[in-house]
């Protein structure tokens, strides 16, 4: 369903990252925001040694991120259960 | 997210994506999920289970979704569905799994008896299928979602 090589990805709703490593190796950049503190954290403990350059995560709700986020940042925005 | 926000969330990921990106939205169709014992290829039933303030939501999202394609914001360009397993490795870590997701999307002004589904009978009953079950049973949540990709006009 998608191209992630290369591209610059923002997921919403990463919770401990479960679906963010089984894209992740393929893209350009992974922001991953999540408003829970705790699954942060846990996903910052979890994150493979290969994929530590490549993704940041955020304990971060949406509203506040987007709004600090400039236009056409990103290729694909991931909504992960978050809607 | 809150219902009120679901709009003003997709005009901001259209904002913030590009020209030529890709919005990929997951979640839950609204169906009741199921428990379900797998073992030997056999698939028991221990209840479906439900939470009417989440099939609300699912049912926001759709319309929220909807509402910015009619507005010509984005358009769908493919949509399936799946089913989402979750694997629990006692009927404990089941138990405590579903409780954390009920009051996650619990909200201030929904009564108490809508979002407080019998766990106690769920896990009794789990756990009674689990007994009789073969060695290396597995206790699993399914839940129907959709996928969705859609761009930006």
């Amino acid at each position: 369903m998608v191209d992630f090589s290369d591209k610059r990805v923002f997921e919403i709703g990463c919770g401990e990252g479960r679906l963010t490593w089984r894209y992740a190796d393929k893209t350009a950049r992974v922001t991953a925001i999540d408003p829970n503190a705790e699954q942060i954290e846990l996903a910052r403990e979890q994150i493979p040694e290969h994929l530590q350059d490549r993704i940041e995560f955020h304990n971060s709700a949406f509203e506040n991120f987007a709004a600090a986020s400039a236009p056409s940042s990103f290729d694909i925005v991931i909504l992960s259960w978050a809607l | 997210m809150e219902r009120g926000g679901m709009v003003h969330a997709l005009e901001e990921i259209h904002r913030i994506l590009k020209p030529t990106g890709i919005l990929i939205d997951i979640h839950p169709v609204n169906e009741a999920m199921s428990v379900e014992v797998h073992h030997e290829g056999n698939i028991d039933l221990v209840s479906p289970w439900s939470v009417s303030q989440w099939r609300t939501d699912y049912q926001h999202a759709d319309n929220a979704l909807a509402k910015v394609v009619q507005r010509g914001l984005f358009i769908v360009e493919r949509k399936i569905e799946f089913d989402s397993l979750t694997y629990y490795s006692s009927i404990e870590e089941m138990r405590t799994d579903l409780k954390e997701a009920v009051d996650k999307f619990a909200r201030e002004d929904q009564p108490a008896g809508e979002v407080e589904p019998d766990f106690e009978t769920l896990a009794a009953r789990a756990e009674e299928l689990m007994e009789k079950a073969a060695h290396g049973a597995e206790l699993v949540a399914r839940e129907r979602a959709q996928i969705s990709r859609l761009i930006p006009t």
